[in-house]
């Protein structure tokens, strides 16, 4: 077959066979137009080599075709591309919070198994990443393809804008630096960040939190486990660790508490410079937190050890847990099942403590904002 | 044909890249200004090139595609010198066209002498 039709079948294939005869007709007159002046130019006919050198010019089949292609030019076009350009970001950065932290979960849980909780991390990231990125495309040529135009392409508030602030991470630093040093490395002083003045947002913070209650959740419903939780080794045999009957007893409290502060840390997100608002929405979520954690106290039986056929059981809130002696005592614990459930409950009733302290001060922190906030 | 000499201060590659972009919104308007008589592709781009704009075939071929599309054009194929070429010429929807479009032409022109 000649040089010059093999291309054309080349670009044929490639077109629709409802204009392919006449496309490939045009093409043809086209090519040998060029290959006549040529030959006239130089007095003889042109070898194959010097035909596919015009054919290069004229360019690649893929190219050529692609030229007399209807409809748009690109999978995604230049009006669609910064959106999905955004949510590809936000939704890698998404991606990698979530791994970060149940890499984070695996490594304390199971630190023996520390490269495979590594490699497991990157494979969730980059499997997680490339679906995102497919699905984002596949989205963006159905919309491009059919002109779809939602409406938040073409009406959108100011006052809505404020998270796509999160695409530059010196507004995370600046809201997430402790120190007024640390915040003006990331950010001038008296720089704005969503409307707010930087050194006292607080959207980064209810970002990460957002992720972890999305993460705490998909695990209470056990969508998604972390190995070494419910099993651990100890001298003398494995131990399973079972929950004593107050988690089932608080398992729906529990959950729409995490949603209600999810909730609580999406209007932070959507509405960075409502300080009052968010106040009012963290005091019910405080305290709904306190009467939990109160709950948990009365209980005092949080789980049950088993080894064999021996068992013992996590107590906390007790005078002997909550003592600091019991502190001091843990690195010399014994390793025993009655040790490690003794130390366990130590553990858990000094942290549970604490997240009601915290708990404590967030609704004294919520109460103060709302008598000195301006907005 | 005239030659531009580029001034020493004015970087190549994107003076090109802009000439392109600048070229580009005029391809339409000179298409439809050669059709006035009939053509087939070959010698309009012979035309074009004549007039002091180049236009490659692979660029050319599917814009009277699309003006024919468009309804701008008629075409037909003929045999000459023992080929088959497809002729275009204005259709009357053209020729309302390009008057329509010499009048936005004559006044952007307008407007970038008072400008320059």
């Amino acid at each position: 077959m000649d040089v010059i039709e093999r291309y054309l079948e080349a670009v044929a294939a490639q077109l629709s066979a409802e204009d392919r005869e006449d496309i490939v007709a045009e093409l043809r007159d086209l090519i040998l137009s060029r290959v006549e002046g040529r030959e006239e130019e130089l007095g003889r006919a042109l070898s194959d080599d010097e035909k596919e050198a015009i054919l290069h010019e004229i360019g690649h089949p893929l190219v050529v075709a692609a030229r007399y292609r209807k409809g748009p030019d690109s999978l995604i076009g230049p009006e669609l591309f910064p959106y999905w350009l955004f949510g590809a970001k936000a939704g890698l950065i998404v991606i990698a919070a979530v791994q970060a932290l149940g890499l984070l979960v695996h490594v304390l849980g199971d630190p023996a198994n520390f490269g495979q909780s590594i490699g497991q991390a990157f494979n969730g990231f980059f499997s997680g990443a490339l679906t995102l990125l497919g699905a984002l495309t596949l989205a963006g040529a159905i919309m491009e393809h059919y002109d779809i135009k939602p409406t938040w392409l073409t009406k959108w508030r100011v006052r809505d804008l404020s998270a796509f602030g999160l695409a530059d991470p010196a507004k995370w630093g600046a809201s997430m630096a402790g120190s007024d040093k640390a915040k003006a490395e990331w950010m001038p002083k008296g720089a704005m960040v969503w409307g707010v003045r930087a050194e006292t947002t607080g959207a980064a913070q209810a970002l990460w939190s957002f992720i972890a209650s999305a993460v705490f959740i998909l695990w209470w419903i056990g969508v998604i486990r972390f190995t070494g939780i419910g099993d651990f080794a100890l001298r003398g045999g494995d131990v399973s660790v079972t929950a004593a009957p107050i988690w089932s007893l608080l398992f729906g409290l529990i959950l729409a508490w995490a949603v209600a502060g999810m909730a609580v840390d999406g209007v932070t997100l959507w509405r960075p410079e409502a300080r009052r608002l968010q106040a009012l929405l963290k005091i019910p979520v405080a305290a709904a937190g306190l009467w939990i954690g109160w709950r948990l106290f009365q209980a005092g039986h949080w789980a049950t050890l088993t080894q064999g056929d021996q068992t013992a059981r996590v107590m906390g809130a007790s005078p002997i847990h909550m003592d600091f002696d019991a502190i001091h005592a843990i690195p010399e614990a014994q390793r025993g099942l009655a040790e490690t459930a003794l130390t366990l409950g130590t553990v858990l009733s000094w942290v549970l403590a604490i997240i009601m302290l915290c708990l404590a001060v967030d609704v004294l922190k919520a109460l103060w904002r709302i008598a000195t906030a301006r907005d | 044909m005239w030659r531009r000499v580029l001034r020493g201060d004015v970087d190549k590659a994107l003076f090109e890249a802009m000439r392109l972009e600048l070229r580009r919104g005029s391809l339409v308007l000179a298409v439809l200004a050669c059709l006035r008589t009939e053509r087939y592709g070959y010698t309009l781009r012979q035309a074009l090139a004549a007039d002091g704009l180049e236009m490659e075939e692979s660029t050319l071929y599917p814009l009277l595609r699309r003006l024919e599309g468009q309804g701008l054009l008629t075409s037909e194929w003929r045999e000459e010198e023992k080929r088959k070429k497809r002729f275009y010429v204005l259709s009357s929807g053209g020729e309302a066209m390009l008057a329509a479009l010499t009048d936005e032409w004559r006044g952007i022109n307008a407007s970038l002498d008072r400008m320059l």
